[in-house]
């Protein structure tokens, strides 16, 4: 009971933090934005780092901040702004959920022996989340990171716990649209642990919150190596991961 | 029966007649299947990888497992590809395997001088027949961790051993070696690609010798040029033809005539990093075109195959990269696009995926006119457990050297990459390719290196060597059925080096064009016959035969099909 609380307490505090603009980032915010529109990444970059910089904690402005780094394939630089920015607020969590995604970001890029260095500093900066603020993305973006380890790896079954927990989440409250990623996301846990009868479970009440979603039915729809060619589709490393997390804001109840 | 009950009965038959046909149809179509039949002639030798002592002999054999490599070669004219093969380990011998032509072989490798090279300094790593002097007589280099051996063929089935004259003194990790003559001056020059940077792995003082990183290295032993002086020696052209630049870990080296210019140029494969592209000026340099012929890459490049697979008229390029469970690199297949610039289409023709890759060679197997693809693969194959997990730590803990070998965990009875099938792509004559491999029967397991592919019994099919790392080679015999009509071409240069490396023949016949060239080695451990086979299908006569020598001389010539014809440059089909 007291951890049902304490993880809505969580969550809704991921929710406060992102909901809105407050400070003097917002101005800096609302011009990264004007010249985003224009395509000038320099000064969209620029204004949005201010911006970070003011609010840390601000989802919103970090996630348009990768976003626009993506862009404009300033991968390195954005490392290296959360490199330093996390340094000094080191207690933020938001920040070091970023921190990860930054690093995701860049591995469509990179060579394969990087990609494993960047999933690595990755999960570590995920975990650093995770452990100063279990709430809903936190958990869900972790286990999905263990997910994307080769099976030889055996981390999976890290990745189903996490999944799990933000499956515990995000039961008892509100249904958002963003919350079906958490029954795909586990189902494709459980098949990666050999787990298939669980999976399918997953998917199934997936559908029954979700009964429009393509991709849950995708995958009841499908067996053995279909199946298979529909789960790994998800989990190429050469494909870019979206890690927009606009959803958080935009979602609408259900 | 009524008139509808007869109707049906009738349409019926008719589908029933139809559907017998299906079959026969079908069975017009060539069966693409190989013996592995080594033991049997004779053949069966295995490899020995070179074993280290001390501190990091574990992580040295292991980034050292690469030396299994075939040459294909007649050595002694008599109108048969005799077989030459390396073996790695102090004190083992190579094999040259004379062949008596009723496809059994005999070694012959002690008795013509030529079974040295794994001295307590030195690791044999690949080995390429070729004339250096143009006294119409194979010579042959071994490539080694150390300095290389060339022996002269003396013409009675002896070799000397020429090094010490010949001017390639020069200690480096070669791994890959081609002969083809960048200058056009009528000799055989030779380029080497090096893995480590010159340091003597088995008198190691600094053990920093490993990769600098592992997908842009800059601390390999590149590549380097030895320009043939027509005196029986070399001398080192590298920086001045332009190569100096390449710093990466090489492992492999392709000639072929990219640009249609008549000139010969090169793509150098890179483990841990990008290859590199360079065409020929035609003034002793190259220029690298890599950033706009392909773009840099990260991968881990092992092989180099030149070869016109779709039959356009210009030739592209096949390089293998890693492909498992825990690294998704896909090979490369740059199709030429004619402009200067090559496009990738490993996936789209279906050959993108062959494990943990070595060498791949074109050839038209089945005689239909469209060159196929063998490629072996797989790094090693032992216990049970995998190495993979182990090197996580190496890869990922911030500041680790990973140049020390000492750094690297000891792998032990490990597997790593084993037990991985062999590949072999039927090209369907529409930009795309079918694996056959089971069927053919080159599926096996073995940690395959080097590929030699040479028509050992002269019946127009073209066999194969497989050389396997610290396993016995295979030798596949090729007994497809329903194959099509071919001709195979021993190009003799007059003006031009005498083997014809770098020729360029164009047979049209059955509807379609094909360009091959004379290859000096291409593909990683492995060369393959110089003779130029066609496949023609079903075509009976051949439209036009033109050759265009190294010299610039173009000539056409006629020869009669299913046989092997001898050409001299300037006097047209000769007698053998």
């Amino acid at each position: 009971m007291i951890r049902k609380l304490s993880y809505s307490l969580s969550l809704f505090l991921a929710v406060c933090l992102l909901s809105g603009p407050s400070r003097a980032s917002d101005s800096d915010y609302q011009q990264a934005m004007k010249a985003l529109g224009s395509n000038d990444f320099a000064n969209a970059l620029h204004y949005l780092e201010s911006a970070v910089t003011d609010d840390p904690d601000n989802l919103r402005y970090a996630s348009e901040y990768r976003q626009a780094a993506i862009k404009s394939k300033e991968f390195d630089r954005a490392l290296s702004f959360f490199e330093k920015l996390s340094a000094a607020k080191p207690q933020s969590a938001n920040l070091h959920l970023n921190f990860g995604f930054a690093y995701v970001d860049k591995i469509p890029v990179a060579g394969s022996i990087t990609q494993v260095i960047l999933a690595n500093k990755a999960l570590n900066e995920f975990t650093r989340a995770v452990e100063l603020q279990p709430n809903w993305i936190n958990l869900y973006t972790r286990g999905m990171s263990y997910l994307f380890w080769p099976k030889i790896f055996n981390r999976a079954p890290m990745g189903v716990a996490d999944l799990e927990k933000a499956m515990k989440v995000q039961s008892p409250g509100p249904k958002k649209n963003y919350y079906v990623k958490t029954y795909l996301a586990l189902g494709d846990g459980y098949w990666k642990t050999d787990q298939l009868e669980k999976a399918r479970a997953v998917w199934q009440e997936g559908l029954k919150q979700f009964p429009d979603n393509q991709q849950l039915k995708t995958r009841l729809e499908r067996q053995g190596d279909d199946l298979q060619k529909a789960i790994e589709a998800n989990f190429d490393p050469n494909k870019r991961v979206d890690t927009d997390l606009r959803d958080l804001w935009t979602s609408s109840q259900n | 029966m009524d008139k509808l009950s007869k109707l049906k009965a009738l349409l019926l038959s008719f589908v029933l007649v139809f559907q017998a046909g299906a079959p026969a149809a079908q069975n017009s179509q060539p069966v693409v299947r190989f013996e592995e039949i080594a033991a049997k002639a004779g053949m069966r030798v295995q490899h020995h990888t070179h074993t280290f002592h001390g501190k990091n002999a574990d992580v040295l054999h292991m980034f050292t497992s690469g030396g299994a490599a075939v040459a294909v070669g007649d050595y002694d004219n008599d109108g048969f590809e005799d077989i030459f093969i390396t073996d790695s380990d102090t004190g083992k011998p190579n094999h040259l395997f004379h062949n008596n032509g009723n496809f059994t072989f005999t070694d012959v490798a002690a008795k013509a001088g030529v079974a040295g090279g794994n001295d307590p300094l030195s690791v044999v790593s690949d080995a390429l027949w070729f004339d250096y002097d143009n006294d119409g007589k194979l010579d042959l280099l071994i490539a080694r961790f150390g300095t290389p051996i060339l022996y002269h063929n003396e013409g009675n089935g002896k070799f000397k051993d020429v090094t010490a004259t010949s001017g390639l003194n020069k200690f480096g990790n070669s791994i890959a070696v081609i002969a083809f003559d960048y200058d056009n001056d009528g000799y055989l020059d030779l380029l080497f690609g090096n893995y480590f940077k010159p340091v003597n792995l088995l008198d190691l003082k600094d053990p920093h010798v490993l990769p600098n990183d592992l997908d842009n290295a800059t601390n390999g032993g590149g590549v380097t040029l030895w320009r043939n002086t027509g005196k029986g020696s070399f001398e080192e052209v590298t920086q001045k033809a332009g190569l100096a630049n390449v710093t990466g870990w090489v492992l492999d080296v392709g000639h072929g005539d990219l640009n249609n210019d008549g000139l010969q140029d090169i793509y150098i494969a890179c483990d841990y990093g990008t290859d590199h592209v360079f065409l020929n000026n035609g003034n002793g340099t190259f220029r690298e075109i890599t950033e706009k012929a392909t773009g840099w890459d990260t991968k881990k490049g092992m092989n180099v195959d030149v070869a016109d697979y779709d039959n356009d008229g210009w030739m592209d390029i096949y390089v293998t990269n890693i492909t498992d469970e825990y690294m998704k690199e896909c090979n490369m297949l740059w199709h030429n696009n004619a402009d200067g610039t090559f496009t990738d289409v490993s996936r789209e023709t279906g050959t993108c995926d062959t494990g943990w890759g070595w060498a791949a060679k074109f050839a038209d197997f089945d005689n239909d006119g469209w060159q196929d693809l063998f490629v072996v693969n797989g790094l090693r194959s032992a216990g049970p457990e995998s190495y993979v997990p182990l090197i996580l730590p190496v890869i990922t803990t911030p500041g680790l050297d990973i140049t020390d070998p000492g750094n690297w965990p000891d792998i032990g009875n490990r597997t790593w990459s084993g037990y991985q099938k062999k590949r072999l792509f039927r090209n369907l004559a529409n930009g795309t390719f079918k694996e056959i491999s089971a069927e053919a029967g080159v599926d096996n397991q073995f940690d395959g290196r080097g590929i030699g592919i040479g028509d050992f019994d002269n019946d127009g099919r073209l066999d194969m060597v497989q050389t396997n790392a610290d396993q016995p080679l295979l030798l596949f015999h090729n007994v497809s059925e329903r194959t099509g009509n071919w001709i195979e071409l021993k190009l003799i240069g007059t003006k031009s080096n005498r083997d014809a490396i770098g020729a360029r023949v164009k047979v049209a016949a059955g509807g379609i064009t094909q360009i091959r060239e004379v290859d000096g080695g291409n593909g990683y451990a492995g060369q393959s016959t110089r003779r130029v086979h066609f496949g023609l299908g079903g075509a009976t006569t051949i439209n036009h035969i033109e050759i265009r020598w190294p010299s610039g001389r173009v000539e056409s010539v006629t020869v009669p099909v299913n046989k092997i014809s001898y050409i001299e440059e300037g006097r047209g089909v000769v007698p053998r």
